[in-house]
C-alpha cells in the first residue's frame, strides 16, 4: 500500500474544515440564541414588551421592602406587579389615583384617602384600608423598610372604615407634600400574606419573596439569569376602572451586561422602551433612521427630573468658607457638561435648588437667580479669590489663603462606571485646576462611594438629592441645607453629606413646608439666597427622573411632547402609556 | 559576526517610530496642550482636531501622543522591575540550588498559579489614586514569576561551567561569581525576556486601563479605550476615538513580540531560519536539474 492511497489531509483542507465548522457552530448558535432570546416569545413578540435599563443582576428578591428587590419590585417602580395608592404625574405635579380614589385635607393636620371599593389582590381578596395601615405602620415595627421616615411626618395611621384611611400629620412640623410622596412612592402589600412574614422576621427586608401578590395589572412569569419576565393579569380589578387592560400581554425585561449591551438591542428593535443613559441617541434616527424616539426631538431630548450636585464637605479645611465655594462654582463651564458629560440631554445648571423647567418652574425665580447666583465666569472666580479673599496664587499654580491654607489637594470622586457623572466631574477637575484648585478625580467602586458621601469622608463627591416629587421642591431644599437630624462626621447621614449648617435654615425649612402657591414660592426664594450665598453643594447639570426612550418598531403610541398621552416616566403614573401602546403590525 | 534579519529591522524600526512618536510627538506637534478642549462630544476628524475630539472635547491626536508616552512609561518600568526580580530569584535559586532553589521556586510556583489578572485587579482597587509609577510597580511586581523560573533553568546550567571553579580557585565570593560569572552568561536571555516582559507591561496596563482601573488624571492608550467604550464610541460611529489607540497598541505589541523572536534568532544560532534554508538549498537541488542528470 502506497502512501498516496491513504487519504490525507492537507493543510488547506484543515483549516477550510475548521472554518466551515466555525461557521455552523456559530450559525447554530445564532439560531439557538434565537430560540432561547426573543424567540422564547415565539408569535408573542407581537405581544410583548420588552423593557430596559432597571436590572442589570439575575434576580434574587421581588421583596418591595428591599431597596435591591427585582424590577419593578423595588420602591417606587412601574406599577406592574404592586401598586401604590397615588402615581405621581412629574409633568403636572398631579396625584393620579391607583389604590386610592382620592385624598382630602379636612383640616391642617390631618389628611384622608379614600380607596378603590373594588381593587383586589392576585388571589382575590380584597384590597382594604386595613392593608394600607399594615404596610406604613411597619416603619414602627421593621425600621428598615424604605418608607422609614413615614412616622417623622405622620402622627398615626388608622382605618376609618374598609375603604379609608386617615392619616394624623404631626402637629409640630405638618409637611403634607412629605406625606403624600411616601404614599406615592411605596406599594401597599396585602396583609393576609405579610403579617405572618412580619411576624417570624426580623430582617423583613431580607424575605426574597419568590411568588409575590400583588394587586397590579401583570403577574410574575418567569426569571432567570437572562431576563424575568410578566404575564397580564386579565383577571385585573383596574379593568372596570380604566375600561380596559394594558396592551401588551407580556413584559420582559432582558438583562444586559452594561448599557452599551442594552443600547444596541434596543438600536435593533429588540427592546421597546428603556431607561439607559444613551450617548448621542439622537444619532439612532438621524444618521441611521431607526425607529427611535425621546420625549422631545431636539435637545435637551429628557424632561429634567432631578440636579445631580457637586457635595461640598464644608468641614474641610478651605472648602469650609462660603467663599472659596463660590469661587469654585463660578469656574465650572456648565454648558460643557451639558454638551459633554449629558450628552445635550441638559440645559447647563443654573445655581438654583429649583428646576427651571416642569412642575417645579412654578417656583423658579429667574430674577432671584440672575441676582444672587453664579455662572461660569472664571474672572469672577478669580476676582473672589484675589479680591474678597486675598489668596495668592503659589508657583504650583494653586492659591493660598492668606492663614496658607492651599486649595487642595482635594479630590472629586463618583462611583467607577457612573459614566456621565464620571465624566462632568473631569469637566470639575479641568475647570478647577485652571481657576487656581487642586482637584483631582477619584473613581471607587459604587459602595465605597456611598459610604464616603454618607459618613463625610469625602472632599467633592457628585451625588443626588431629591427629585421631582410630589415633595419638590421642598425635599431638595431639606436635603441640602437642613442639618436637623443629621449625623455627625463618621456616622452616615441621608442628605445634606456636606455638613451644612445656617441658623435662618430651619424655620424657613419648617415654613415652606405649610406653604403653596405664591407664599412657598417666597420662601423658597429666600431659602435659594442662602443657598446661592453659601454653595454648599454645586448643580451640575439636569436629568430625568427616568430616562426615557422608545423603539416603535413593534409597539407605537408612546408618548411625546407632541403627543403628551402619559408622562415620560415608568414610575407612578407612567403605567398610564401602557394602556395606549398599540402593535405596529395593526 | 551575526547577521540581523529583515525581521528584527522591521520590529526594531516601529518600536522606535512608536518611542518616537510618544516621547518626542509632543514635543514636535505643539497644536494643542494635554487637556485643552477643542471641541464637544466626538467631534469629526478636521483641521484643528486631525483626529477628532474624544467624549469631553480633547484632541484625540494629543491624547494618542501623551497616552502613548504613558503606555511605553509603564511598560518600561514595569518591564524593568519584573525583569530585575526576576533576575534576582531565578539566579540566586539557580546558583545555590538545594533549600534556597526549593523555597524560592516553591514561592514563585505558588504565585504563578495565582491569575495575575486578579491580583492586578485587587491591588488597583486598594490603591484607590494610582500614579503611573505605582501602576508600574503593581505591574511589575505580579509578572515577575515566569522570568525567575527561566533564569533559574538557566542560572543552573551555567553554574557547572568550567569557567566558575576556575573563578572560585581564584577566591570569588558568591556576589562576585553570581554578578560577574553568571549574570553576563545569560545576558541574551535576559534581554528577550525584557522586551517581553515590556510588551506583556503595555498590554496589561491596557487591560486594567480598560476596566476602568488605570492611572488616575492621566491618559494612556488602555484609558482611551475605557472611555471611547463607556461612551459607546463603536455604536456611534466615532471610530476616531477607538481605532487609533487600538491600532498603536497592536503596532507596539506585535512590534516588541517580533523584535523578542528575532533577537532569539540572532542569539540562537539554532533558530537562524536563513542560514538553514541556504544549507538545505545546497543539501537538495531541484528534481528537475536530478532529472536533467539522470537523462
Amino acid at each position: 500500500m502506497t502512501d498516496e492511497s491513504v487519504p490525507r489531509t492537507s493543510r488547506r483542507r484543515f483549516l477550510t474544515g475548521v472554518a466551515l465548522a466555525g461557521a455552523g457552530a456559530g450559525f447554530g448558535g445564532t439560531l439557538l440564541t434565537g430560540c432561547t432570546g426573543t424567540g422564547a416569545t415565539g408569535g408573542k413578540r407581537a405581544q410583548t414588551l420588552f423593557v430596559a435599563g432597571f436590572q442589570w443582576a439575575p434576580p434574587t428578591s421581588f421583596n418591595p421592602l428591599n431597596p435591591n428587590g427585582c424590577w419593578p419590585t423595588a420602591e417606587d417602580n412601574m406599577q406592574l406587579l404592586y401598586e401604590s395608592l397615588f402615581g405621581f404625574n412629574l409633568l403636572d405635579g398631579k396625584l393620579e389615583p391607583h389604590l386610592a380614589t382620592g385624598i382630602a385635607a379636612p383640616d391642617a393636620h390631618t389628611l384622608t384617602v379614600s380607596m378603590q371599593p373594588k381593587a383586589a389582590w392576585h388571589d382575590g381578596k380584597p384590597v382594604t384600608a386595613d392593608d394600607v395601615v399594615f404596610t406604613f405602620s411597619l416603619a414602627r415595627t421593621h425600621p428598615e423598610v424604605p418608607f422609614a421616615s413615614f412616622f417623622q411626618f405622620a402622627k398615626s395611621i388608622t382605618a376609618t372604615d374598609a375603604h379609608t384611611v386617615t392619616i394624623a400629620l404631626d402637629p409640630a412640623h405638618p409637611n403634607p407634600a412629605m406625606v403624600k410622596s411616601l404614599l406615592a412612592a411605596n406599594y401597599v402589600l396585602p396583609q393576609h400574606v405579610w403579617a405572618p412574614i412580619a411576624a417570624k422576621n426580623k430582617q423583613i427586608s431580607q424575605v426574597p419573596n419568590m411568588t409575590p401578590v400583588g394587586s397590579g395589572p401583570y403577574k410574575l412569569d418567569k426569571h432567570s439569569a437572562a431576563q424575568v419576565s410578566y404575564t397580564r393579569h386579565d383577571g385585573y380589578w383596574g379593568k372596570a376602572v380604566r375600561g380596559k387592560l394594558p396592551a401588551p400581554k407580556y413584559v420582559v425585561h432582558p438583562i444586559f451586561k452594561d448599557n452599551a449591551a442594552g443600547d444596541l438591542a434596543f438600536e435593533r428593535g429588540e427592546v421597546d422602551v428603556m431607561q439607559q443613559f444613551t450617548p448621542q441617541i439622537w444619532k439612532m434616527w438621524q444618521d441611521k433612521h431607526e425607529p427611535i424616539g425621546t420625549w422631545y426631538d431636539t435637545a435637551p431630548y429628557q424632561v429634567p427630573g432631578s440636579i445631580p450636585m457637586l457635595v461640598c464637605n464644608t468641614t474641610r479645611k478651605g472648602l469650609s468658607d462660603p467663599r472659596v465655594r463660590r469661587a469654585l462654582a463660578y469656574a465650572i463651564d456648565y454648558g460643557r457638561i451639558a454638551k459633554t458629560a449629558m450628552s445635550q440631554y441638559s440645559d447647563p445648571a443654573k445655581s438654583s435648588l429649583i428646576l427651571p423647567r416642569g412642575v417645579e418652574q412654578q417656583y423658579f425665580d429667574a430674577q432671584n437667580v440672575a441676582q444672587h447666583g453664579w455662572s461660569y465666569d472664571p474672572a469672577k472666580s478669580r476676582s473672589i479669590l484675589e479680591n474678597e479673599l486675598h489668596a495668592r496664587k503659589g508657583s504650583d499654580g494653586v492659591y493660598r489663603l492668606p492663614d496658607g491654607t492651599r486649595l487642595g489637594p482635594w479630590t472629586a470622586q463618583t462611583p467607577t462606571g457612573w459614566s456621565d457623572w464620571q465624566t462632568a466631574l473631569q469637566v470639575v477637575a479641568e475647570n478647577a485646576k485652571a481657576a487656581g484648585f487642586d482637584v483631582a478625580t477619584k473613581f471607587p467602586q459604587a459602595a465605597q462611594t456611598t459610604t464616603a458621601v454618607q459618613n463625610g469622608d469625602f472632599d467633592l463627591a457628585c451625588w443626588y438629592v431629591a427629585g421631582v416629587s410630589p415633595a419638590s421642591p421642598w425635599q431638595r431644599f431639606r436635603d441640602v441645607l437642613d442639618d436637623r437630624a443629621v449625623p455627625k462626621l463618621g456616622v452616615s447621614a441621608f442628605y445634606n453629606y456636606g455638613r451644612f449648617s445656617n441658623p435662618h435654615v430651619p424655620a424657613l425649612i419648617d415654613r415652606a413646608a405649610t406653604l403653596t402657591g405664591a407664599a412657598a414660592k417666597a420662601v423658597y426664594g429666600q431659602l435659594d439666597q442662602i443657598f446661592m450665598a453659601n454653595a454648599p453643594m454645586i448643580p451640575l447639570m439636569y436629568r430625568p427622573v427616568d430616562f426615557y426612550e422608545f423603539n416603535h418598531g413593534t409597539w407605537t403610541g408612546f408618548p411625546t411632547s407632541r403627543n403628551p398621552s402619559g408622562p415620560p416616566q415608568f414610575r407612578g403614573a407612567g403605567i398610564d402609556w401602557l394602556y395606549d401602546l398599540k402593535p405596529a403590525t395593526s | 559576526m551575526t547577521r540581523l534579519t529583515p525581521r528584527f529591522h522591521v520590529a526594531a524600526g516601529i518600536v522606535a517610530a512608536v518611542l518616537l512618536f510618544g516621547l518626542l510627538g509632543p514635543l514636535v506637534f505643539r497644536g494643542h496642550a494635554l487637556g485643552a478642549v477643542v471641541g464637544g462630544l466626538y467631534d469629526h476628524p478636521s483641521g484643528s482636531a486631525w483626529l477628532g475630539t474624544d467624549n469631553i472635547g480633547h484632541d484625540v491626536f494629543t491624547n494618542l501622543m501623551y497616552g502613548t508616552r504613558t503606555s511605553l512609561t509603564i511598560g518600561l518600568v514595569a518591564g524593568l522591575f519584573a525583569t530585575l526580580i526576576g533576575v534576582v530569584v531565578g539566579t540566586l535559586a539557580g546558583y545555590r540550588g538545594g533549600a534556597v532553589e526549593e523555597a524560592l521556586m516553591g514561592v514563585t510556583n505558588v504565585i504563578l498559579a495565582i491569575p495575575s489578572i486578579v491580583v492586578l485587579i485587587l491591588i488597583s482597587i486598594a490603591l484607590g489614586t494610582r500614579s503611573t509609577l505605582a501602576m508600574a510597580v503593581v505591574l511589575g511586581v505580579t509578572s515577575w514569576p515566569w522570568t525567575a523560573r527561566a533564569v533559574r533553568a538557566q542560572a543552573a546550567s551555567v553554574r557547572t561551567r568550567e569557567h566558575l571553579d576556575v573563578a572560585r580557585l581564584s577566591g570569588a565570593g558568591t556576589f562576585s561569581l553570581i554578578c560577574y560569572d553568571v549574570v553576563p552568561y545569560m545576558l541574551s536571555y535576559l534581554c528577550m525576556a525584557f522586551v517581553l516582559q515590556v510588551s506583556s507591561a503595555v498590554l496589561n496596563e491596557a487591560a486594567l486601563s480598560m476596566l476602568g482601573l488605570g492611572p488616575s488624571g492621566g491618559v494612556s492608550l488602555g484609558i482611551m479605550l475605557h472611555w471611547a467604550l463607556a461612551w459607546e464610541s463603536v455604536r456611534t460611529g466615532a471610530w476616531w476615538a477607538f481605532v487609533p489607540p487600538t491600532v498603536l497598541l497592536t503596532l507596539l505589541a506585535f512590534a516588541l513580540l517580533m523584535l523578542q523572536s528575532s533577537l532569539d534568532e540572532v542569539f540562537n544560532p539554532r533558530l537562524r531560519r536563513f542560514v538553514r534554508r541556504r544549507r538545505t538549498t545546497v543539501a537538495a537541488p531541484p528534481p528537475a536539474v536530478r532529472k536533467a542528470e539522470a537523462a
